[in-house]
């Protein structure tokens, strides 16, 4: 028989510290958003693909990993939180008063092309606060982005806010077609000024061409917030950032907190803030979020709701690995037991371990094999160190 | 964290051209003309290290992050896609996408499924996507030019630059698919980690190409 020892591609067999990494992150985010009285939901791996079309989220159909149930139906592998939470909160919860707070730590499923790395399954640890509007929701969100992030333990991170009511603000004073300003908002969202250029070329002579023809590179700190309103004028976003900003600040999170306003993805899904994590050592953000509050109306129940995820092991990859290398195997005699159980209880975790073996012979070897530096022998009248 | 910016440079003629807008910049490119057995040259008196790879690797290297930046054609940006962005037209490498047909033939005169061989199925399949035409595209690894000539496909949409290679082969371009240049692609984690640096080396390079215009 042919028996298949490796995994489908895109899955793999965790191990130790990856193990470790992804824990450890998971156990510092679900600490924090207890502590912000976040309560837990899990819902199925498995959803229907309905689901997924109805909510709006425009994740691509050959993104989702698919299945067909005996009744014909056709099933994905959660390729999003958020939409089975808001299942959730505007069927099951709905007698709930708002605003309700819940968490996930769940994975989610993503197809993708073969052999560019990566995994199909991302762990996610997030928040969605449903019933939140306004201002001190969305403050409480980004305070929590940036929060989250940092008891993770990274050593440099920050967040990007951006406002999904921006460009719609800045392009609709051009009056293009529907199709020239998707053209356009795809090179704002990949800063591809060249074709930004061409595109904006037959409407320089427009007021706010030029705010739009700098957007990509509006990046960075407050100035870019000021950079925009000396282009755009006044926009009612730019100014709501701003008020974000100073309130951020003021609660002592204003050097964590940067500006993106070309940030311009999914703006059909995103109906306010909208906001990323970048750390060090990442090739890419690793928190992202913002406002739709849209979403709960197409599950019956119109709700505000704001939200994040972070990318559990995109973190953790970021973060130092500590292995324990295994220091002391204890070996004890007959009655025994209690003892040595005491002393690995009292060790760090993965530093020491028993000897399953008969004989302290074969436990020297054992401990040889295994790298130890040194056992514990019990067995005796007085305990002894034995270096390996 | 280093404070030097890498950047992957699409070995061959794209990479001749980038290293002149470099010492154009003034950045002594000594090491990555003399590359030796090396395979990571540190510019000298400038905090950017380069490496030398195949276009698509060069797109794979800036998405992973591995390296900052990274220059290469729009023809593999194309093809193959990804996330990151793209900040320059550098202007050099300059050619097109063509459908080219033999000589004589009319492609669009027929109801009959056309089949269209091509180096770069994607480009070929987004092309007549949009004109809603079903067509075959079959992947040819070498010269493209070959299949219409055999009879296994109906045209070819190729990278065409003077177009004497098609000429000499029967062959006629009959439409541009898209045109073609050298692109400075940036990681997008590192744009906003590194926006200083980055930031003012697009502003040099920028200042160079606006001074050879």
């Amino acid at each position: 028989m042919n028996i298949r020892i490796h995994t489908p591609e895109g899955t793999r067999d965790r191990m130790f510290s990856e193990c470790l990494e992804r824990r450890r992150v998971q156990a510092a985010l679900v600490e924090l958003f207890q502590r912000r009285g976040y309560t837990e939901v899990i819902t199925p791996e498995v959803e229907y693909y309905d689901l997924f079309v109805q909510s709006g989220n425009p994740i691509p159909q050959e993104a989702m990993l698919k299945s067909i149930d005996r009744s014909g139906q056709i099933l994905v592998f959660r390729p999003d939180c958020t939409a089975p939470i808001a299942r959730v909160a505007a069927t099951k919860l709905r007698s709930l008063a708002l605003p309700q707070r819940l968490y996930y730590d769940q994975t989610v499923f993503r197809d993708r092309n073969f052999h560019e790395g990566g995994s199909r399954e991302i762990a996610q640890c997030g928040v969605e606060m449903i019933g939140g509007a306004g201002e001190k929701a969305d403050l409480e969100i980004i305070a929590m982005a940036a929060d989250a992030l940092k008891c993770c333990g990274l050593q440099q991170s920050h967040i990007e806010l951006g406002h999904a009511g921006l460009f719609r603000a800045m392009a609709s004073k051009l009056e293009m077609t529907p199709e020239e300003q998707e053209q356009l908002r795809t090179a704002v969202e990949n800063k591809n000024f060249a074709q930004l250029n061409d595109i904006l070329e037959p409407y320089r002579d427009r007021p706010g061409w030029e705010a739009l023809h700098r957007l990509p590179y509006l990046f960075g700190g407050k100035e870019v917030l000021e950079e925009a309103e000396a282009l755009a004028g006044e926009i009612p976003c730019l100014q709501y950032l701003d008020k974000l900003y100073a309130e951020l600040t003021a609660a002592g999170y204003g050097d964590q907190i940067r500006f993106d306003l070309g940030m311009v993805h999914q703006l059909d899904y995103y109906t306010g803030l909208i906001f990323r994590g970048y750390a060090q050592g990442a090739a890419g953000a690793v928190l992202s979020g913002g406002r739709y509050d849209n979403l709960l109306q197409q599950f019956g129940r119109a709700a505000e709701a704001t939200g994040f995820a972070v990318d559990v092991d995109a973190v953790g990859a970021c973060l130092p690995v500590e292995a324990v290398p295994l220091d002391t195997v204890v070996f004890y005699g007959p009655g025994g037991l209690a003892k040595a159980l005491q002393v690995v209880d009292s060790s760090t975790p993965g530093s020491c371990e028993l000897s399953p073996c008969r004989t302290l012979e074969s436990t020297i070897r054992m401990a040889q094999e295994k790298g130890a530096r040194r056992i514990l022998d019990l067995s005796g009248e007085k305990e002894r160190w034995i270096n390996v | 964290m280093s404070d030097r910016l890498r950047i992957a440079l699409t070995k061959g003629r794209l990479q001749d051209k980038a290293v002149n807008l470099f010492e154009r910049m003034g950045l002594d490119c000594t090491p990555v003309r003399n590359p030796g057995r090396r395979l990571i040259h540190e510019l000298p008196n400038f905090p950017l290290d380069a490496v030398l790879a195949k276009a698509p690797d060069v797109v794979t290297y800036v998405e992973h992050g591995v390296c900052d930046m990274g220059i290469v054609g729009k023809d593999t940006i194309l093809e193959k896609g990804g996330a990151f962005y793209e900040v320059l037209d550098l202007g050099f490498g300059r050619c097109r996408f063509a459908l080219a047909v033999r000589e004589g033939s009319d492609f669009y005169g027929t109801y009959r499924t056309r089949r269209v061989a091509s180096k770069y199925p994607h480009v070929t399949e987004a092309f007549f996507a949009r004109k809603g035409m079903d067509v075959d595209v079959i992947r040819i690894e070498g010269s493209v030019e070959l299949a219409p000539i055999l009879g296994l496909a109906d045209g070819i949409v190729d990278i065409v630059e003077t177009g004497i290679t098609l000429r000499e082969n029967g062959l006629v371009p009959i439409e541009t698919v898209a045109d073609v240049s050298a692109r400075l692609i940036v990681n997008t984690a590192a744009m906003k980690l590194k926006k200083d640096q980055i930031s003012s080396f697009i502003q040099s390079c920028e200042r160079e190409l606006e001074a050879v215009k």
